[in-house]
């Protein structure tokens, strides 16, 4: 017999799926031109490109979430035109969104099965015969999770497999993930792989949408790449490496861009310290102290409490006990009013539910956390200091969009964030505090971030840049603070190797962080 | 078989065209569709006296549309404004007993934004929703208003408040010239300063906003209290033109201005609207009534149609905004 592995790399099978000439146009934007890509049963195709490049606009045109402008799209055989992602859904082909779509408040089982629960014939819900698929669904694909739990009450981890088991309930043959990994933790990571790689031993197809490379080494059969709606090709992926593609996703070669050499900012002088802060139930005592210009990397896994104490420093959430200091003087901070009063400033995790008006033109996301200063005494808002504000950073930044009155959720990940990034440059922060800044946005929008970062250090701002990838962190932090389960772990100086932090941030061996009840 | 096709094409993208530009200026296509056709179907309708009598019957629910709208654009919404608009007209009457009438004016409007601020502060702070507070302090209002009259009408005879109503500057009647000052003030606070723009960022997305250092629950609070002082210049006018006031005042026009507002474009969803579209909004309606009175159609017909108009405009902007 021929394994499914071998089966998936042979491209003459019949393919699951078949998008031949796919087209999308936007205002403005040709957003997908002539696509065509096959994937085979039981493949893993990676689909790859920077932010922009038409990866969210194919899976949408693919489900029916958008309507397709030209093209055919052919699944398990037929030719399909979807009319919403809940038809494509029903007929086998899901999506598991970046974001998660699972109802917080309901308990496992019945997300599972939301919208196909097993019914008499008067609709009254049988919840036994629910059970039992749900059992049978655990034994096959080999889950282990609480179906009486609330899904609130999971980790991200378990939740995205909530939303596998929700898709082969319904018998996917096909599941799309969009960035299935973005917040997970990296021993999450690992599980979630074990999982996908099952799927597709069970000859489940699966299409992979992520910036991490490693990933897409890690697990996929085939890589489509996509640049400014084009498919740029499709390649074996044990025929590239790392530089091929990441060639392919730019078009251009990127150098490699480690910068250890040693900042010295102990002389500086301390601007702001942290003590023993409490924010329950994560954030459990924990003192740093920061100094002018440095920038301070705090990493650890999901849950170990680092947004929680970004809120803390950002007034977002009230801390139950601790002291911030700035500048040598106790401050109070009850709201984020009173943060920015003092000079701090917090790029939030979730840039499009907590960073941005979506639905403003660009400008007025700039111009919206210091408008006093674009306003006489009424109140009343000076166009003009507000568009030359914009043209500062557009040029400082270098943010990319034709017009100010472009509306943001138009906008690229990268170019949103460096948005956000404004609006707090134009409030003067002494403090920077980036929480995941570089999420979800693509390589060369990465790289300008943490080249942004440094230049705001070399004129004196102080960051601190909060993220749970260690690479990232060494490369761009002066000095790391690891947290572990809501208190500090350890401190590292930027020379220290990479195995040491991982280690501090692992807590010893991994096989602890997977908590198995 | 090949032109076929690129005549359907091309069909269908000027179809698209003329589709978006009815999107794009929706109210303004729809004000301008009735417009023609009633004044077709009855030459009375375009007469300088029927323009100025629109307008005019216009002015009461378009001023309390202005409040409506802020409110609704901060993510709120207010159904109290229709009792309000009873207390504050009853007041107007019934204070000009005591006190001269550019007095009673000043406390009508501080009444109608003190409770203004109580709508607000039962919304942003003790978090009920908007809908089911204003329900609350709607049905407590009118009680008052019924306790303050006696559940009688009030009559009050004064020339100088009587202008207010019924008063003209040239030809054209004053609350016509009050209702569009109101509106060019009211637009002008909602493009051009800080407390217009904080009120489409809070509608537009309230954690963020927050989290840009805005004082989420005043500006909230704000936009009832704009609501509530819209609401008590309506009763005044509305008092200064009746020069007497029933218990029953005011009943329904706080659907009236919600639907101006919604006709006009306004995101029942919050953040997107516009002060200047709401007037016409509010004329749309008060014209389809006109018209339907000039032609003789019954007023249990002009319900049935009225829900209707509110109906397709909120739901073409809510379907297109789905699709788009």
């Amino acid at each position: 017999m021929i394994s499914l592995n071998e089966v998936a790399e042979q491209e003459s099978l019949k393919p699951i799926l078949k998008l031949d000439k796919l087209s999308k146009a936007f205002p403005g934007v040709q957003a997908l031109d002539e696509v065509s890509i096959e994937i085979a049963e039981g493949e893993i195709h990676a689909l790859l490109g920077e932010n922009g490049s038409g990866k969210s606009t194919l899976t949408k045109c693919v489900v029916g979430a958008y309507k397709k402008d030209s093209g055919s799209v052919f699944f398990d055989g037929r030719e399909v035109d979807f009319s919403s992602p809940a038809e494509s859904y029903q007929n086998g082909l899901s999506v598991i969104y970046q974001e998660r779509s699972l109802i917080p408040k309901f308990t496992v089982l019945q997300n599972v099965f939301l919208g196909n629960e097993s019914t008499s014939r008067v609709g009254v819900l049988n919840e036994r015969k629910c059970k039992e698929r749900f059992s049978s669904l655990s034994k096959e694909y080999g889950f282990d999770i609480p179906p009486r739990e609330k899904i609130n009450r999971l980790g991200v981890a378990e939740q995205k497999t909530v939303e596998i088991m929700k898709a082969l309930n319904k018998k996917s043959r096909l599941i799309i993930m969009d960035e299935p990994t973005a917040s997970l933790s990296e021993s999450e990571v690992e599980h979630f792989f074990e999982v996908v790689r099952r799927l597709k031993q069970k000859g489940i197809s699966i299409i992979y949408i992520t910036h991490i490379l490693d990933e897409v080494f890690a697990l996929s059969d085939r890589i489509t790449i996509l640049r400014d709606g084009k498919k740029v090709d499709t390649v074996r992926t044990d025929s590239v490496n790392k530089g091929t593609v990441i060639k392919m996703m730019i078009g251009k070669s990127l150098k490699e861009h480690f910068d250890t050499s040693q900042r010295s900012t102990d002389k500086n002088s301390i601007i702001m310290s942290a003590k023993n802060i409490v924010n329950k139930p994560r954030v459990k005592g924990v003192s740093f102290d920061l100094r002018k210009g440095e920038i301070l990397g705090i990493t650890g896994l999901t849950g170990a409490g680092k947004t929680e104490l970004a809120r803390s420093l950002f007034g977002v959430d009230r801390i139950n006990s601790g002291e911030i200091w700035m500048n040598a003087s106790k401050i109070r901070i009850k709201s984020p009013v009173d943060a920015i009063k003092h000079g701090i400033a917090l790029i939030p995790e979730d840039r499009k539910e907590d960073g941005l008006i979506l639905l403003f033109e660009l400008y007025k996301n700039i111009t919206l956390a210091h408008l006093r200063g674009f306003s006489n005494r009424l109140g009343i808002l000076s166009r003009r200091n507000e568009m030359h504000s914009v043209k500062e950073y557009k040029k400082k930044l270098d943010i990319r969009f034709s017009s100010a009155n472009q509306i943001t959720r138009n906008l690229s990940g990268g170019n949103q964030q460096k948005i956000v990034i404004a609006k707090w440059l134009e409030t003067k922060p002494s403090v920077l505090i980036m929480d995941e800044a570089t999420q979800g946005i693509d390589v060369n929008a990465k790289e300008e971030i943490y080249a942004i970062v440094r230049e705001l250090s070399e004129e004196g701002f102080s960051v601190i840049f909060i993220s749970s990838e260690v690479p990232e962190t060494r490369n761009i932090a002066d000095r790391i603070l690891v947290l572990r389960e809501g208190k500090l772990a350890a401190e590292f100086d930027r020379s220290a190797p990479q195995d040491d932090v991982m280690n501090a941030v692992l807590g010893g061996t991994a096989e602890n962080e997977n908590k198995q009840e | 078989m090949k032109t076929n096709r690129s005549d359907t094409v091309s069909l269908s993208t000027l179809l698209s065209q003329v589709l978006r530009f009815i999107n794009r200026f929706k109210i303004i296509t729809a004000f301008l569709v009735v417009a023609v056709f009633i004044s077709i179907s009855t030459p009375f309708f375009l007469s300088w006296n029927n323009i100025l009598n629109i307008f005019r019957q216009t002015s009461i629910v378009g001023i309390m549309a202005i409040g409506s709208t802020f409110v609704i654009i901060g993510g709120g919404f207010d159904i109290s404004v229709g009792s309000l608009l009873a207390l504050t007209a009853a007041m107007a009457v019934g204070l000009q007993s005591y006190m001269a009438w550019p007095f009673a004016i000043i406390v009508v409007i501080a009444v109608g934004a003190g409770f203004g601020l109580i709508n607000g502060l039962l919304s942003s702070k003790i978090r009920i929703p908007a809908i089911i507070a204003t329900l609350g302090t709607m049905t407590i209002i009118r009680g008052v208003v019924y306790m303050y009259t006696g559940g009688y009408p009030l009559y009050v005879d004064s020339p100088g408040f009587a202008f207010i109503g019924s008063g003209r500057i040239g030809s054209i009647p004053f609350p016509i010239i009050l209702l569009l000052i109101m509106v060019a003030f009211w637009q002008f606070i909602l493009v051009k300063t800080r407390l217009g723009r904080y009120t489409c960022a809070i509608g537009g997305n309230k954690e963020a906003s927050r989290l840009s250092g805005i004082k989420v629950d005043f500006y909230m609070t704000m936009t009832f209290v704009i609501g509530g002082s819209m609401a008590a210049v309506s009763g005044i006018v509305y008092a200064a033109r009746l020069l007497s006031v029933t218990p029953l005042a005011g009943q329904g026009y706080e659907l009236d201005a919600i639907a101006s507002a919604v006709i006009g474009g306004t995101s029942v969803a919050g953040g997107e609207g516009s002060v200047f579209r709401t007037l016409i909004g509010a004329l749309l309606l008060t014209m389809i009534t006109n018209a339907f009175n000039l032609l003789g159609i019954h007023l249990y017909i002009q319900y049935v149609f009225k829900g209707l108009v509110i109906l397709a405009a909120v739901g073409f902007d809510s379907y297109s905004k789905a699709k788009a």
